[in-house]
């Protein structure tokens, strides 16, 4: 029996930890999210012993790129195996505290905040299907949409990695459609929004011609950005095609959680961009009482006739936008930058960080 | 007699070999030649031998550890003892000269490499470090970064610089590997320093441990042996274990396909399991149960009996020297693989390359099978 499996017999949850001390030669690590207390031997590394412990806590690589086994230290020390620098963490992750569990030795009692279990809720599988339509949007943006050969379960906000048949070439895109019924067998035909990007290879595969009838390959569901406070008001806000995650999720709140209400920032770059309106005009016609659809653009010039906001979306995040930020949820989505401006502002607005549910889109590279 | 014990002894062969190869240059004259033909004597005997598919004794594991600890040491010794006797002019003759750096860069290859790879993926601070500082007898502390950091995930993709694609002779595939990853390298260290918030040259800087090796390890050479007891013995790092190694992956991956970056399966690598091989690499060759999970010792690896194999591994180095050769033996393999092993998204993927390496034979083949095969557009690859 190795000695994380010793461990894990002496993992206790809640107030009882506060009165276990750790055994000679181990630490004993204390999650801040949900209480649970275990142990991890001295310089061994925080994921494999929680694995080996049978605790179910995020991961996938193992090797430190992957990212999934993000974890906040709040105090204790640890050693990293290879530079968090070279992980998928960012500056600000880095300062503040962020540390990949893959990576970490311990070498002294931890307080750590990390979501633990709970981790898979549909299984990851691969399915195969054919583009059934595809269309150009404005702002470069194509609106494909795959029939599947096999149905395919997701829930709100959840996203998938694309190929072509036949490439190597693969990229992660959000589902845009209204999630299909829990109890069913999954959603028989999918649609994503897929920004043209210069050199890019699956963007510009797909920008380049009509690929309706071409052979794909989607792997997933993945992704919790829109698996909680389903049930509360929420400001959603997306930065170009960061509006399929947000369609998505809006469309399921619409139809399963009544009352809810929503406030939707899309921000884009100029009045040409604005494909918005043709992806969500049905939830507009379901539900404009409910939905309240903000346009804005970064650089229109002037004299184009556009009348609507200008600026970034954070600058449509006003005090007075919506009536108490602080019993609002908030969805953000789009790249990075975008999405740790709209953090840092909706925080400063009165939003609990811990009802800000992010989506970061990250180039992959060409 | 519990013959499993036997498993513990035949690891210190190594040793042995690295011992025998170095008490040869000591020797001088065409002894210096020793090491070479020891290891190639015993490869020759290891090529006629059937695949060895049985699970080391794990009862005793701080024994495997020690090998590992006492090769390295004495790979060490052997570079060091090289360099005092080529500086010295211990080596008169030409003969004497040459037998002696190529059984210095071979012995390196094939024993002294092993136990950096196995000790940079150890989990403990002193087994990683030996392994990083051990780097300096491949003379590239920066090969591990671009080995964990990529290889592991990125495996059979383009994306991973170790990865030969199909049709790719030898030669080609380790000069832009090479340069591939140098180029990352240096890349992850800028990425290193920017995301820290550093000027390049801070000392905290991985780059400068690394380089520090180098340096260090550069020095004591040029103690040992003059100027040119260093520059032959850095030769040596840099053909034998260094640029061999890059034969060695450009065969272990050959043409395999993975339609699931990240997510490694068994068929994904081929194996090389001959029981002499198996010792010598630290089962590196074993590379199925190294890939599954890499902090899995080398002493629990388990081989993939019935996964996807090569001929035994020197023949396969030697044949990569030679492409034609390395194709005719390859190709057969890949179709028996595209038919059993793949996936149908792999097998469309292989498909693509199959007619960009100009192997429709392979297309036929998977055409001909009784798996339906569908066939991707070869229009819409090339836009």
């Amino acid at each position: 029996m190795s000695q994380g499996t010793e461990a894990a017999e002496n993992a206790v949850d809640g107030a009882e930890a506060e009165s276990v001390a750790a055994r000679p030669g181990f630490h004993r690590v204390v999650n801040e999210r949900d209480g649970k207390v275990f142990e991890v031997k001295h310089k061994e590394l925080l994921l494999m012993s929680a694995i080996q412990q049978e605790i179910d806590y995020p991961h996938n690589c193992r090797v430190g790129t992957c990212g999934t086994c993000k974890t906040k230290l709040l105090s204790g020390k640890i050693r990293p195996l290879v530079d968090f620098a070279l992980s998928p963490l960012t500056n600000e992750e880095l300062a503040q505290g962020y540390v990949l569990a893959c990576q970490s030795m311990v070498n002294s009692d931890l307080r750590i905040d990390v979501s633990i279990g709970n981790h898979v809720t549909i299984p990851y599988r691969r399915v195969s299907g054919r583009v059934s339509s595809w269309r150009r949007l404005p702002g470069q943006v194509i609106d494909v949409r795959v029939r599947l050969d096999e149905p395919l379960p997701f829930m709100a906000g959840q996203y998938c990695q694309l190929a072509e048949s036949g490439s190597f070439t693969r990229r992660n895109y959000s589902f845009y459609d209204l999630p299909p019924d829990p109890d069913g067998e999954g959603a028989e035909e999918v649609g994503f929004l897929v920004k043209y990007i210069p050199g890019g290879k699956l963007s510009g595969w797909l920008n380049e011609m009509n690929r309706t009838g071409t052979k794909m390959w989607l792997h997933g569901p993945q992704g919790r950005t829109g698996l909680e406070d389903e049930d509360s008001d929420a400001i959603c806000i997306a930065g170009g095609t960061g509006l399929a995650p947000i369609a998505s999720i809006l469309a399921d709140r619409i139809r399963r959680h009544p009352g809810t209400k929503f406030t939707v920032i899309f921000g884009v770059k100029g009045a040409d961009d604005l494909f918005a309106r043709e992806v969500i005009s049905d939830l507009l016609e379901q539900a404009g009482d409910r939905i309240r659809f903000i346009e804005i653009v970064s650089d229109e010039p002037d004299g184009t006739g556009w009348e609507g906001p200008r600026g970034l979306v954070t600058d449509a995040l006003t005090p007075d936008l919506v009536d108490d930020y602080s019993t609002k949820a908030a969805y953000v989505c789009g790249n990075l930058p975008m999405v740790e401006a709209c953090e840092k502002k909706l925080v400063e607005l009165g939003v609990d960080p811990e009802h800000i549910h992010a989506d970061k889109f990250i180039p992959t590279g060409a | 007699m519990d013959l499993k014990l036997l498993d513990y002894p035949r690891y210190f062969l190594s040793t042995a070999v690295v011992l025998l190869s170095t008490y040869g240059l000591l020797l001088g004259g065409n002894y210096s030649w020793m090491g070479l033909g020891i290891l190639m004597g015993i490869l020759l005997f290891d090529s006629f031998l059937e695949s060895d598919y049985s699970m080391r004794d794990q009862r005793h594991p701080v024994v495997y550890d020690i090998v590992v600890g006492i090769t390295l040491l004495a790979g060490v010794a052997h570079v060091f003892t090289y360099a005092y006797l080529a500086g010295a002019g211990h080596f008169a003759t030409w003969s004497s000269e040459i037998g002696a750096f190529v059984s210095v860069a071979m012995v390196g290859f094939v024993v002294g490499a092993p136990p950096l790879h196995e000790l940079f993926h150890r989990e403990t601070f002193v087994q990683r470090w030996m392994g990083r500082i051990g780097n300096a007898l491949i003379f590239d502390p920066w090969r591990e970064i671009t080995h964990v950091v990529t290889h592991h995930t990125y495996v059979c993709t383009p994306d991973d610089p170790d990865y030969a694609r199909r049709g790719e002779n030898m030669y080609r595939h380790v000069a832009v590997s090479l340069y591939r990853q140098f180029k990352e390298s240096y890349q992850l260290e800028k990425q290193m320093w920017t995301k820290r918030g550093r000027a390049w040259w801070h000392p905290k800087n991985a780059w400068v441990w690394r380089a520090s090796i180098l340096l260090g390890f550069s020095t004591l050479l040029f103690i040992a042996g003059g100027f040119k007891g260093m520059l032959l013995a850095i030769a040596t790092c840099l053909i034998g274990p260094r640029t061999f190694l890059e034969i060695f992956n450009y065969c272990n991956h050959y043409g395999l396909i993975s339609a699931t970056p990240g997510r490694f399966e068994n068929r994904h690598t081929w194996n090389h399991l001959t029981p002499f091989v198996r010792v010598f690499a630290l089962e590196i060759t074993n590379h199925a149960g190294h890939h599954t999970d890499s902090y899995v010792p080398f002493y629990e690896l388990e081989p993939d009996e019935g996964g996807p194999e090569q001929p035994q591994f020197m023949i396969c180095v030697l044949l990569a020297l030679v492409p034609p050769l390395f194709f005719a033996m390859i190709k057969p393999r890949l179709a028996h693989w595209d038919r059993h092993f793949a996936t149908d998204e792999e097998r469309e993927i292989a498909w693509r390359e199959n007619a960009r390496a100009g192997w429709h034979d392979l297309n036929e083949a998977m055409l001909a099978d009784e798996r339906p095969m569908h066939r991707p557009d070869i229009a819409a690859a090339a836009a």
